[in-house]
């Protein structure tokens, strides 16, 4: 369903040239909740940009759902985006003027559904992360943990079989990030494919399958827990 | 989505108020001095008839002498004709209407001693003047063509001076004291005043029309004087109105109605045969003698209605507008660039590119639109001045529907050509890049 292989993601400029990426390679099944973890700086952000097609890539093959990506154009790839992919940020990145209503609008807006369905959706995805009541609400007026569950339900408004996270919880104290992390597990038990950059072992842990990257390639993506059993200890 | 976008620039602009009055004062600023430059530009050059300017035609003959022309026009014509030019050319039955003009004068003694006694112009003119200028009437109308031959003491008065003597009631009948000579009214004409004063442009291309109307036939029975300006070449001794008629000044005008090709090729052969008749009689000696016909808007560029220093502003006052477009630009950059958070998350959500672009374009044209109603009130206070220092461009100092919308659109267009490259900019950018910026 989500399939890479030898991935190469390189960011040039006139002096030095990074190789974010080195032959890449990385399969992702339906249902799954892989856990993206390394040190800073290995190569996770630039994965998860191109996993949801923010970024291109300097070479390799990217399937997603069977479409060849290297092969899309920008609208075609922004429909898929739009289409397939939830994301969730750090930094939760609701737009501050918009109230939750509006900021969950967002992406069914591209999707061009009807204002009908558009609110029917809205007031799902509000309801399952808890916040209905205050969708007239700006996110300035809520806590970090509800704006990152005002995110979750803007990447569920459209139903997408992806959700890529990047530090969900990163944000957040560990009473909130446990919510999150509970939300997340719910949303995955439901069907929702969920790939997670972390630091955080412990939330690494819970995840069906950890990937661990270290200067841009793919360290062991079956099992990492003796890994990071190692780490702690 | 074009509300949506809308909606989403009513709301970026409320977000970087200052950023957004800027853009919207340099735009307001170009449009409102273009705009002002503009509006007296067009005003002046619109068609005054425009459902006959091109079936009403000067009549200009080239009567000097030898070695004589006029060099203040483009072919050397003068302006006006001569009054025998004008009683022999009336002759011709080839035009549909025709009329001989000339403005005079007279000191109006009213009836009643509460009005003082003025001095009014009065145009000179035949019975066709009326009908070759769509002239509406009030009451009554035109004297009958007879008049026009056989000369009577009538006339037609404006509304105007119908309001101050008459009180507006129906006049038609009653009598005016014109010089101590009393005329019958036969015809009370409704508003009209055509600028710029098309028929007559040798006399004030902006002044308001005359407001009494007497037969050309009366010209030579009461020795009408002329209020406009006369040209000569040939050096005549003058002592009487009967001799200025009779001498080579030119200081007539003469318009013909020809509806068609036909006619006209008619009328010039007609004028090329008048002039080889007046050449046997001695005139028209100069080998470049002959006649031209101009039609209205042929006439109003010939006259220089339009100068070609209202040219040169339009083209200073649009260049102001690109000065204050420029600046713009680099405040749209500004704009665009410190909401690219806000873009790169759209785009993680499945905002294409050119839903990027369409919203910045709508952004940037909500802030045109709004510059180019700053403009017009600018626009408006810059009319104001020039009424306040040129009184000849009075009527000028207005806009229509036309120029709102002209000048609606040049903002429009203006503002989305400087949005072009900020939109490009911010759609073009990979959204990675913003999203790390959040």
């Amino acid at each position: 369903m989500l399939k890479m292989n030898n991935i190469k993601k390189v960011f040039r400029t006139d002096l030095v040239e990074t190789h974010a990426l080195r032959d890449f390679s990385l399969e992702v099944n339906e249902g799954e909740f892989v856990a993206i973890t390394g040190p800073s700086g290995s190569g996770k952000t630039t994965f998860l940009n191109i996993t949801g097609m923010l970024e291109t890539f300097s070479g390799g093959t990217y399937h997603l759902d069977g479409k060849d990506v290297s092969k899309l154009s920008d609208s075609q790839r922004s429909r898929l985006r739009n289409e397939k992919i939830g994301f969730i940020f750090q930094g939760f990145n609701l737009i501050p003027d918009l109230n939750l209503f509006d900021n969950v609008d967002v992406p069914l807006r591209y999707r061009g559904f009807s204002a009908k369905e558009r609110k029917i959706r809205i007031d799902d995805a509000l309801e399952r992360v808890g916040l209905s009541a205050r969708k007239k609400h700006l996110p300035s007026q809520l806590s970090g943990g509800q704006q990152q569950r005002v995110a979750i339900a803007r990447a569920l408004a459209g139903s997408p079989r992806f959700l890529l996270a990047d530090e969900p919880t990163g944000n957040l104290d560990s009473l909130m990030a446990r919510q999150v992390m509970q939300l997340l597990e719910d949303i995955n038990q439901q069907g929702t494919t969920i790939i997670m950059v972390t630091h955080d072992n412990e939330l690494a842990r819970r995840a069906h399958r950890n990937v661990h990257i270290v200067d841009g390639q793919v360290s062991d993506y079956k099992d990492l827990q003796p890994v990071l059993e190692m780490a702690e200890a | 989505m074009f509300l949506y976008y809308f909606k989403l620039s009513w709301l970026s602009i409320k977000r970087t108020p200052m950023l957004s009055l800027l853009m919207v004062l340099a735009i307001g600023l170009g449009i409102g001095v273009s705009m002002t430059v503009l509006t007296v530009n067009y005003l002046m050059g619109q068609d005054p008839i425009p459902s006959k300017s091109s079936e009403l035609y000067a009549v200009q003959l080239f009567s000097y002498g030898p070695g004589h022309e006029n060099s203040n026009t483009d072919d050397n014509y003068a302006p006006q004709i001569t009054y025998q030019d004008a009683m022999n050319i009336h002759e011709s039955p080839v035009p549909l209407h025709k009329t001989r003009s000339v403005v005079t004068g007279a000191t109006v003694i009213p009836a009643t001693p509460d009005v003082n006694p003025w001095g009014e112009a009065i145009r000179a003119i035949d019975s066709d003047f009326f009908t070759m200028f769509k002239v509406p009437f009030l009451f009554g109308k035109a004297w009958d063509v007879s008049v026009d031959s056989a000369p009577e003491n009538v006339v037609v008065i404006g509304k105007e001076i119908n309001d101050k003597l008459f009180k507006g009631e129906n006049s038609v009948g009653r009598e005016i004291n014109l010089d101590s000579i009393i005329y019958t009214i036969v015809g009370v004409v409704d508003d009209w005043n055509p600028s710029p004063r098309f028929y007559d442009l040798n006399n004030g291309k902006f002044t308001d029309s005359e407001v009494i109307y007497a037969p050309f036939s009366l010209v030579p029975v009461h020795d009408y004087v002329s209020w406009g300006n006369n040209w000569g070449w040939k050096t005549e001794e003058i002592t009487s109105e009967e001799e200025k008629r009779r001498s080579e000044i030119f200081w007539n005008q003469y318009w013909v109605e020809l509806p068609d090709s036909d006619s006209v090729e008619g009328y010039e052969n007609w004028l090329t045969g008048y002039i080889s008749e007046q050449q046997k009689l001695g005139r028209f000696q100069n080998e470049r003698a002959a006649a031209s016909l101009k039609d209205v808007l042929e006439w109003m560029t010939y006259s220089e209605v339009v100068s070609s220093d209202n040219s040169i502003l339009v083209g200073l006052s649009f260049m102001f507008l690109a000065v204050c477009m420029i600046n713009t630009i680099g405040l749209l950059l500004a704009k665009f660039l410190g909401r690219a958070s806000e873009v790169g998350v759209r785009r993680a959500l499945g905002a294409s590119r050119s839903d990027i672009f369409k919203q910045h374009i709508v952004d940037v044209s909500l802030i045109g639109v709004t510059g180019g109603v700053l403009g017009l009130l600018l626009g408006q206070v810059g009319l104001l001045g020039v009424k306040s220092l040129y009184s000849n461009y009075d009527k000028l100092v207005h806009m229509d529907f036309t120029l709102v919308l002209i000048a609606i659109s040049i903002a429009l267009v203006s503002s989305v050509i400087a949005g072009l490259y900020p939109a490009w900019l911010i759609c073009r950018t990979a959204p990675s890049i913003y999203l790390k910026t959040q």
